[in-house]
């Protein structure tokens, strides 16, 4: 082929679609959303023969029965009538060589949209393990189209698809080769003559395929396209279904055992399974990590271990990081002239990014944990284990990956919530989802925790600090439930979606993409929350800084006038810092956060989180490098805190019972405002992000309030 | 015949009808659960494990119920 092609990847999930288009793309790619939705776009463009082509991954599907929203995305797309995607020019439908036949069942229906088809038999090797031979010239000769055996992680592979692709002459298969039985090759006909032409502004190439479905549910609810005379539609719908009846068949079914007759016709003679019975690996591990028993008990020790090693395994580099900013801004006031510029640069700018480029380490093992954890496999058996516990409390055994990835983001977290079909499922997992210890938390826990926590050491290998840290996970986490029981009570009962899904086999994750990914959310962190982060530091030095006040003169015992702002054990910046624009501010504030243990310096940061939650550790670093006295200079700013002393009682600002009804606030609080907005697009409305915004930050107050005075009249 | 939730692990079966609504038939569908295949039982505890060839299925216990199957 000469000319540039769009050439879109279909196919089932875990089928190794993003692998091939990783191979074929390499780095010339761009991730991002469909317009005004949050499917996820992958695009990016391949040499073959000299000829740019553009490739599109689209989102994986089971079928193109549109029930979820990326299953529709993936068929606008091939129809060509989503409005903001070429129709692809070709399409390489990548199925799971160890499960042929039931991903061809997608594939049969690719092949009804008279588009040029070529099968990508991907994951040979698997299917090699597993003892399965497949012949692709027979799977060819048998479904009419082009058919390559590969491994997407081989490089010699890549390029021979390649080549086929540049020599593929586009032949288009001939639609409903599976051929219909009479009957629904009659309803069929009657519903596109009759309703789906004269009616509809479906594009010919999907007329089968929607007829297909409008007999199969017997419904036109949630199509996309425009439609006239529902009433006509109604009728000649039931007209159809009517005579499949009459045949002694089933509208439901017609389709379905029509298409699996020809797909089992199609690879009887093409693969063979050599083995028969054996007990593979994933029959042995399912059979422990399955159990009812131990399930929910590796599940917790999974969750455990994962926290206990985010917080030691990262503490070096945490080290590192912080020593390099603080010599890095000591270097800068050393070598700048001094100066409004150099405590903008070192109090305001260094002071506020090092704060958070520190817990970079953490959110880098946080992520790759959760990435290992979905490329092995293990993320759908949590489901799976989870799911009669996650049903009692009003969530779906779905809700378990949108809530572990809320361990990462809520973000994602709440994009994944759209595999959840019901409407009341997916909206109280929504609502419930920020409890979840997301990693902009992490910095806030890991300050408190390594400041005021001791290291002490608990059944050998746990350390107190670590079981606090996994506690306050086990907080958020039970919380959510709570929360999700409650929920459950006021929202009325829809029909129920139970829980259905397949568990893919246990492999070895793909450390490239692993890693690629760790690298790219790592990324986000430092560039996103960096942005805010530098910005609000900015803000803030200016705020914490003017105006400019003098210190009165030290009292001495000849002295007898006395300032009543000033304080005998304050030294000049502190003094400075509670006159300042910020300072007044937080005294304002200072009243109403007082109860739960929080000076004004703590309010501003409480302010400035609103924004985003990791905001809170540059501001107090601002705040701090601000206020510290030259002595203190050198100072981490645990160590700061630990020492802070309040100026009015001279007693430390910080104790135990502060720390953990801050980190208790923290847990709790609906502070992000990214969060808000994907809520306000994924529900189109303000309503639920308002609700959430209201019910979590009211509960954050009572529940910090409750732990503080508790914790500090112990 | 007899529902899928009362089989017994190990227990290799045929799935002879579906029972549900229109929605879990479909999705039970594309997975590949249609009548007349066969499977295996790999687990039935809180909610069933189903082998059918190489696919893997986790199905609730409710919607198992739904699942009329009977032995090979």
């Amino acid at each position: 082929m000469k000319q540039p092609l769009t050439i879109a990847l279909a196919g089932n999930p875990n089928t190794g679609k993003s692998t091939l288009f990783n191979a074929l793309t390499g780095l010339r790619q761009k991730i991002a959303n469909y317009p005004g939705i949050t499917v996820e776009r992958k695009a990016g463009t391949t040499i073959i023969g000299g000829v740019l082509h553009k490739v599109i991954d689209l989102p994986g599907a089971y079928s193109l029965n549109y029930k979820k929203l990326d299953e529709r995305i993936a068929y606008e797309t091939l129809i060509g009538s989503y409005e903001h995607e070429d129709a692809p020019d070709l399409v390489l439908v990548v199925v799971d060589s160890s499960n042929l036949d039931r991903n061809l069942y997608l594939a049969t229906q690719i092949m009804d949209l008279n588009l040029p088809v070529m099968l990508v038999l991907n994951m040979t090797d698997v299917a090699k393990e597993r003892g399965i031979e497949i012949d692709p010239n027979v799977i060819a000769e048998n479904l009419g189209i082009p058919v390559f055996a590969m491994s997407a992680k081989n490089k010699g592979d890549i390029e021979e698809l390649k080549s086929l692709i540049s020599e593929f002459e586009m032949e288009v298969p001939r639609p409903l080769k599976w051929v219909p039985n009479p009957t629904l090759h009659e309803a069929i006909k009657l519903v596109i003559e009759e309703w789906i032409e004269p009616c509809t502004n479906i594009p010919e190439r999907a007329q089968n395929i929607e007829a297909l479905r409008l007999i199969s549910e017997g419904e036109f609810i949630g199509a996309f396209y425009k439609f006239e005379k529902a009433e006509l539609g109604k009728r000649v719908i039931a007209k159809a279904r009517g005579i499949i009846e009459q045949d002694g068949g089933n509208p439901m079914a017609a389709e379905v055992l029509r298409r699996y007759n020809f797909i089992g016709e199609a690879t009887s003679k093409g693969s063979v399974q050599t083995r028969q019975n054996e007990k593979t690996l994933t029959d042995k591990i399912d059979a422990v990590v399955t159990h009812k028993v131990f399930g929910p008990m590796i599940f917790t020790f999974v969750l455990l271990l994962m926290f206990q090693a985010i917080f030691s395994w990262a503490t070096p580099f945490m080290d590192m990081i912080d020593l390099l900013f603080v010599e890095g801004g000591n270097w800068v006031a050393n070598t700048l002239p001094p100066g409004m510029l150099n405590d903008l640069l070192v109090d305001g700018v260094i002071a506020g990014l090092g704060g958070v480029v520190i817990f970079l380490p953490q959110i880098v093992f946080l992520f790759f944990f959760i990435y290992v954890l979905e490329g092995t496999g293990y993320m759908a058996r949590a489901a799976f284990v989870m799911d009669g516990f996650m049903t009692k409390v009003g969530l779906h055994g779905r809700s378990v990956v949108p809530l572990m990835s809320g361990f990462a983001c809520a973000i994602p977290g709440i994009m994944a919530t759209r595999t959840i079909e019901n409407w009341r499922d997916r909206i109280i997992t929504i609502m419930v989802l920020p409890f979840m210890a997301c990693s902009a938390r992490l910095p806030v826990y890991a300050l408190m925790i390594a400041a005021f926590i001791p290291a002490t050491k608990v059944l050998g290998i746990f350390t107190l600090q670590g079981i606090t840290f996994f506690g306050l996970y086990i907080f958020g986490i039970v919380m959510a439930l709570v929360a999700a029981a409650v929920m459950k009570r006021f929202f009325p009962k829809g029909q129920e979606t139970p829980f259905i899904m397949e568990l893919p086999s246990y492999k070895m994750p793909k450390w490239s993409v692993v890693f690629h990914n760790v690298f790219e959310r790592g990324k986000v962190f430092i560039t996103e929350a960096g942005k805010i982060i530098v910005a609000i530091s900015i803000v803030l030095w200016f705020l914490a800084s003017f105006p400019k006040t003098e210190m009165p003169e030290a009292l001495n015992g000849d002295t007898t006038e006395y300032d009543s702002s000033f304080d005998i054990t304050e030294n000049p910046e502190s003094y400075q810092l509670r006159h300042s624009f910020a300072g007044k501010f937080g005294k304002i504030i200072e009243p109403a956060i007082e109860p739960l243990g929080f000076d004004w310096k703590i309010g501003i940061g409480l302010i400035t989180s609103f924004a985003a939650r990791e905001v809170m550790v540059g501001t107090l670093n601002t705040i701090y490098s601000i206020e510290e006295a030259d002595d203190a200079e050198n100072a981490t700013l645990k160590e700061k805190l630990r020492n802070d002393i309040n100026p009015e009682t001279g007693e430390h600002v910080y104790s135990i019972a502060t720390a953990i009804s801050l980190m208790i606030f923290f847990a709790l609080a609906m502070q992000c405002m990214s969060t808000i907005a994907i809520v306000r697009r994924e529900t189109n409305s303000w309503k639920w992000p308002t609700a959430m915004f209201v019910y979590m930050s009211a509960l954050a107050y009572i529940c910090s309030l409750i732990t503080y005075q508790i914790g500090s009249n112990l | 015949m007899h529902p899928l939730s009362n089989s017994k692990e190990g227990e290799e079966i045929v799935v002879r009808c579906l029972d549900c609504n229109c929605d879990d038939v479909c999705r039970l569908n594309e997975l590949g659960c249609v009548e007349g295949v066969n499977g295996k039982i790999i687990s039935n505890q809180q909610n069933i494990i189903l082998q059918l060839g190489e696919t893997r299925l986790a199905i609730a216990r409710k919607l198992a119920q739904t699942i009329l199957v009977s032995p090979v």
